[in-house]
């Protein structure tokens, strides 16, 4: 009796699990399925969830117009990659400095950038407009890698100092030692065993970058300059085909999603590594 | 002794040399420009006619509270952040709830609840854009074609509410995995032992989640709040994308006002009085969400 009851209550957990998993799902697959259809299925009388006819004009439209499509995929690839990969340097760097190596001022920085972070981005867009507008960084990559990095800078930095933090200090001391200078210290132990905290940094800062919209709706305002954020934005005028529409989104998801099945992996074997070595 | 403290001073020295890379950005991006701006505020500085800002005092910031499209933006910018703290708070929760108490495999659940991550914010607006459409939308044609209730289809972004909660149930839907996630984090950190107890005790279910679990819960309501809190305040995004602050100014928020007074209308001095505004705004709620929860039953 007991024992029924429970079980029910477990089908009933299960089944609203369900309906919240599917109301998220929906909304991405429903773009999915739809840039597989043709148009006519799309806004034709009685339209289907699933397309009754399988296509690929979509995605053959978005590659026929190369300039308009892709060109807003290559800006968001290249803006995202260097920033990550600065930012990443960055932060390993500064996390280690703020868990480990402590020198005057060390916590006056910290605290104030941890202030400085709450204010909205909106108060820093207009001065960065201007320098950058002065420096002709308008429009460049680096004028929107160079803020992007900025915005991630901090948290990745909390990040890392967490991570190096939690490192057993004989370890460092062992490596002290055996003759091993600071910087030997830090790329030989600290970052190897602080992996999955870099794949984590690494995951924070890609899924950040590649959504990013105020940075580059304010720095890049020509077409040419935009990532996706906000060049797919524009689009929304131009009497959408919802195929295209729906083709669009589905490759401008592909690359977080393949970020996250790459280093999810990565994740848990950093985690169990980390923790049988130390 | 000496040979310690000289391995004192290579470690300071190369703490330094180690900061200063990304402090330079810091410098440049964050500092530099908040201080500027704060400058820029108390200027008259239109960067399309004006050579150099000129001081004016607190002029901008009274002009602000004279400017009633602002005030409405601020009273807009509320509404939306306290709508979208409470729906997101309350379903992340639950939804942790839910995952913590299920007996089985949930891995294809937490993979399709988080899966909105993936969706930058702006993109997830456009999806959600073509959701409501009165024509061809998806909710309409769930309301009309699948449940054949055709008379409750609806123009959902052109009436000021169902606007309103349009933006609210985007941004939800984006935050809803994030906030899910900390919140079952913060679940699997409470101790088995104080659960154990509860359960030998005779509490049941409801009564173990309402006087063991909620309570023990406050370093997550402090993450999770200021997260909601924040993104609340500072929503953009979605309405640029959806409503663009239509019908009338019913979705103009406070971050659009900001925006359109420096980057159309070129009112850098104004702007940067704006933003302080929504800084004091952001930062006196953070605060109070943080005392909130820290001071209780200390």
């Amino acid at each position: 009796m007991q024992l029924s009851k429970r079980k029910y209550t477990n089908a009933l957990l299960g089944f609203i699990l369900l309906i919240i998993s599917l109301s998220m799902a929906i909304p991405v697959l429903y773009a999915v399925v739809t840039s597989f259809k043709f148009e006519n299925e799309i806004i034709g009388s009685s339209p289907t969830f699933f397309p009754r006819k399988f296509t690929l004009t979509n995605y053959q439209y978005i590659f026929d117009h190369k300039d308009v499509y892709l060109r807003y995929y290559y800006n968001s690839i290249i803006i995202t990659i260097f920033s990550v990969l600065i930012n990443t340097v960055l932060a390993t760097m500064m996390g280690y400095a703020f868990a480990r190596l402590a020198f005057k001022g060390r916590d006056t920085i910290l605290g104030f950038i941890l202030f400085i972070i709450t204010f909205p981005l909106a108060v820093l867009l207009i001065p960065i407009y201007i320098m950058e507008y002065e420096a002709g960084l308008l429009n460049t990559h680096l004028g929107l890698i160079l803020p992007n990095v900025t915005t991630i800078l901090p948290f990745s930095v909390f990040i890392m100092r967490g991570i190096f933090k939690s490192i057993p200090i004989e370890l460092e001391q062992s490596a002290e030692i055996d003759g091993a200078s600071v910087f030997q210290t830090w790329w030989k132990v600290m970052l190897p065993i602080g992996i999955n905290g870099v794949s984590i940094t690494i995951i924070y800062g890609f899924y950040n970058i590649w959504g990013e919209y105020i940075l580059a709706k304010t720095l890049a305002t020509k077409a040419s300059a935009m990532p996706l954020t906000v060049g797919l934005t524009l689009l929304k005028g131009e009497g959408w085909n919802y195929g295209i529409l729906g083709a669009v989104i589905f490759l401008a998801i592909l690359p977080p999603i393949i970020i996250f099945v790459i280093f999810q992996k990565q994740l848990v074997e950093g985690l169990t590594r980390g923790a049988i070595k130390g | 002794m000496t040979k310690l403290r000289s391995k004192a001073r290579v470690k300071a020295r190369m703490g330094m040399f180690f900061t200063l890379p990304g402090l330079i950005f810091v410098i440049a991006f964050m500092i530099y420009p908040l201080f500027t701006s704060l400058y820029y505020s108390f200027t008259n500085y239109n960067y399309v006619y004006d050579v150099k800002p000129i001081f004016n005092g607190f002029q901008n910031y009274i002009a602000a509270f004279q400017d009633e499209t602002f005030v409405l933006t601020i009273k807009n910018t509320l509404v939306f952040a306290s709508t979208f703290f409470v729906s997101v708070m309350i379903l992340g929760l639950v939804t942790a709830l839910l995952l913590f108490y299920f007996k089985g495999k949930d891995n294809l659940y937490k993979t399709l609840i988080f899966m909105p991550i993936v969706v930058p914010l702006s993109l997830a607006a456009i999806l959600f854009n073509w959701i409501f459409a009165e024509n061809f939308g998806l909710l309409n044609f769930i309301i009309g074609d699948v449940f054949k209730l055709t008379q409750f289809t609806y123009g959902w972004l052109t009436n000021r509410v169902t606007a309103m909660g349009a933006i609210v149930s985007v941004t939800t839907w984006s935050s809803l995995g994030f906030i899910t996630i900390l919140f079952l984090a913060g679940l699997q950190g409470i101790s088995g032992d104080i659960l154990e107890a509860a359960k030998i005790d005779g509490a049941g279910t409801i009564g173990t989640i309402f006087k063991i679990i909620l309570p023990n819960l406050r370093e997550t309501y402090v993450i999770t709040g200021i997260w909601a809190i924040l993104r609340g305040l500072k929503i953009y995004a979605p309405p640029v994308v959806m409503t663009g602050g239509a019908p009338g100014n019913a979705t103009r928020v406070m971050y659009m006002h900001i925006y359109d007074n420096a980057f159309e209308f070129f009112e850098m001095g104004y702007a940067s009085a704006l933003g302080f505004i929504l800084s004091v705004i952001v930062l006196s709620i953070s605060f109070v969400n943080l005392k909130i929860n820290s001071s209780k039953g200390d």
